[in-house]
């Protein structure tokens, strides 16, 4: 299930899905800009049909967090 | 049209257009009063798919004033072809925004020409530092309003402040022809102000328009580009059965066809009048279908319910032949380049048959169900130029007066007797406030009777004008069959006392083979004689499409050294006798 959610990730960053894992963040992928970052939220708000709030959103620090939050609105990437 | 990418797509998409050979070149200025990453991104992807090479300059956040102003500037030092300015409601209006109603109606009015004014002087200043067309958006009228209900009930409201603002700016510019406004306006309720105001965005990233929204608002201003750069289509060009009328006629006959006020034959009615609409405004129309003429025939001439009759038609292709051929003998009876065209058809074997053959031609992806044409057609931005000139609003009628002038040539044996039996008549007119719209639309456009190929703006062609090392001139063509109207362009610098040079020199394709040049070059000529010059120099630049004027310069008596050619007034030029020049 993850899969679905590194690939998003990849897509956005313009990189490969293998190399995006639960530590994944700004400071280990060198694409992630801060703006990039909005791009993610917005494309992942709708890939997976939810509205992250501002608190949520301003709390991600790498992938792990964009799972919790996602599991918040009931998208559980479990594997 | 198909589904709108995710602004991810171009974001990663923009660093992978490779340097190739793009026909055509634009500089893009953009000034924003908020944050509007990935517009740059996206017009740069969208006009790479269009062969364009698109470089861009994105002013740094809200300092518009500041790169309009500093004549020394950044924006400037970039020379941009087409600059965008968009400045967000809510940054205009300042407190008024929230507390329009804190300050009397007058104060409001006033405040309303104050900001007017500062607009004005940011135009005036641009326009006289650039010759970069400036397009402004105008002011999204949001819903809210502290006066609610009350507000439609309330005298010069916060609400008709915003619509006063626009009304007045789009008055202000529009005489001008290099300042045009993008109605934003219309863009935020094309998509709904709750999907492109998106307020964790705003709160989070200062983004005023939502991420999602970003490629459909580069759509709209690529209407600017494509416009700017001449690549308006011109034709459209469209299968009948399923696509006109809802059946197909050679089986379910004419009774049986699904055409009037009943769904589903309501559909088909509607897209007509859109296509009429379009026609209206100069864009051409013609038929390419597999099918019995007769059967067609009787549909066009006799259904009740037909809105496009015969004479809305330049050109018809009603046989059994493939589609692709018929589509290039319309385009040559036309006279029009591929690339101007735009195809549709409700099958997709028949689509994909023609994109395959012939990529250059737009051809339309029509959704299955026929109560979604009108919408696709109307979001269409392919058709949109930057001025509709009288010719544009005639260009249906001539194409069918041309229509019975090639019936009349096939019907007349000779070339010469068929030309004197058109009764020309030509008038050469100087360039003028009405003329140089049409000069440098003709300028844009004409791709295969044209010596150079030099684009100009109308800026462009007013500056030339205004100098007296130049010369710039149009001719007005009428025969009997009715007006062509301005249809041949020539530009003229009197290098010096002995010597001439003919810079541009075109004929619009509806005119071309009526001896019409040569009307416009014994009139270049007179004109050298009278001020005593002894040589006319020009050259041929060859291009992709203009093949058909080479041949010209050596027909008229020029002669070649080098990259020039020469005409040496000494050598004697005599206009056709069947062509009827005047001078006005």
């Amino acid at each position: 299930m993850s899969q679905r959610l590194y690939e998003l990730i990849a897509k956005v960053m313009g990189g490969e899905s293998s190399s995006i894992n639960d530590e994944s963040s700004p400071t280990s992928v060198e694409s992630w800009t801060s703006f990039k970052g909005y791009v993610l939220l917005s494309e992942l708000e709708t890939e997976f049909n939810v509205k992250f709030t501002i608190d949520e959103a301003m709390d991600v620090t790498n992938v792990a967090d964009i799972k919790k939050h996602l599991k918040n609105h009931g998208v559980d990437l479990t594997d | 049209m198909t589904a709108e990418h995710k602004l991810s797509y171009y974001i990663n998409n923009s660093d992978k257009i490779l340097e190739t050979k793009f026909n055509k070149k634009i500089r893009i200025g953009i000034l924003s009063s908020f944050t509007i990453n990935g517009l740059k991104e996206t017009i740069q992807v969208k006009s790479a798919d269009k062969n364009i090479d698109c470089t861009t300059y994105v002013g740094a956040y809200n300092q518009y004033n500041q790169e309009i102003l500093n004549v020394e500037s950044n924006l400037y030092k970039f020379s941009p072809d087409i600059t965008f300015l968009i400045i967000d409601t809510q940054n205009i209006l300042g407190d008024f925004f929230y507390f329009p109603y804190d300050v009397s109606i007058l104060e409001r009015k006033n405040f309303v020409e104050k900001k007017l004014k500062e607009l004005q002087t940011l135009i005036d200043i641009f326009t006289s530092n650039t010759k970069s067309k400036l397009i402004i958006a105008n002011f999204n009228i949001p819903t809210y309003s502290p006066y609610g209900i009350f507000e439609t009930k309330t005298e010069y409201g916060f609400h008709q402040m915003v619509e006063d603002l626009n009304r007045k700016l789009s008055n202000n510019v529009a005489k001008s022809n290099s300042v045009y406004v993008y109605d934003f306006n219309r863009f935020i309720l094309k998509y709904g102000e709750n999907n492109i105001f998106d307020s964790k965005q705003f709160f989070f990233g200062d983004m005023k328009i939502a991420l999602d929204y970003i490629p459909h608002l580069a759509n709209d201003l690529m209407s600017y580009v494509t416009a700017y750069l001449g690549l308006s289509k011109k034709c459209i060009v469209l299968d009948l059965d399923n696509t006109l009328w809802g059946g197909v006629i050679g089986e379910d006959g004419f009774n049986g066809i699904m055409l009037g006020p009943e769904p589903p034959g309501n559909t088909y009615v509607e897209f007509q009048r859109v296509l009429l609409s379009l026609f209206q405004r100069g864009i051409i129309l013609a038929i390419n279908s597999k099918n019995n003429k007769d059967d067609v025939l009787k549909v066009i001439e006799e259904h009740p319910y037909m809105i496009l009759k015969k004479e809305h038609f330049a050109s018809m292709r009603i046989n059994w032949n493939d589609k692709v051929s018929n589509i290039k003998e319309i385009a040559h009876e036309l006279n029009i380049s591929a690339d101007s065209m735009v195809f549709f058809d409700d099958d997709p074997v028949n689509r994909e048959f023609m994109k395959l053959n012939m990529p250059q031609i737009l051809t339309v992806d029509l959704p299955l169900d026929s109560s979604q044409y009108v919408q696709t057609i109307k979001q269409m931005n392919e058709f949109d130029v930057l001025n509709i000139t009288a010719e544009d609003i005639t260009r249906g009628k001539m194409y069918v007066e041309q229509q019975k002038r090639n019936n009349f040539e096939q019907a007349t044996p000779n070339l010469e007797s068929f030309l004197k039996n058109l009764e020309l008549k030509i008038l050469i007119k100087n360039s003028n406030e009405f003329t140089i719209p049409r000069i440098s639309q003709l300028t844009l456009k004409t791709n295969q009777f044209n010596l150079t190929t030099k684009r100009y703006q109308e800026s462009d062609i007013k500056k030339i004008s205004d100098n007296d090392k130049y010369i710039v001139g149009c001719a007005q063509v009428e025969d009997k069959f009715g007006d062509n109207g301005i249809t041949g362009v020539f530009i003229v610098n009197k290098t010096n006392s002995q010597e001439w040079f003919i810079d541009t020199f075109l004929l619009s394709c509806r005119v071309m083979g009526r001896d019409v040049e040569k009307a416009i070059l014994g009139h270049i000529i007179n004109r050298a004689k009278e001020d005593n010059v002894e040589l006319i120099k020009t050259q041929f630049l060859s291009s992709q499409k203009n093949k058909p004027i080479e041949d010209f310069l050596p027909n008229c008596g020029f002669k070649k050294d080098g990259d020039y050619w020469y005409y040496s007034l000494k050598t004697p030029f005599i206009i056709p006798t069947y062509l009827e020049v005047n001078i006005e």
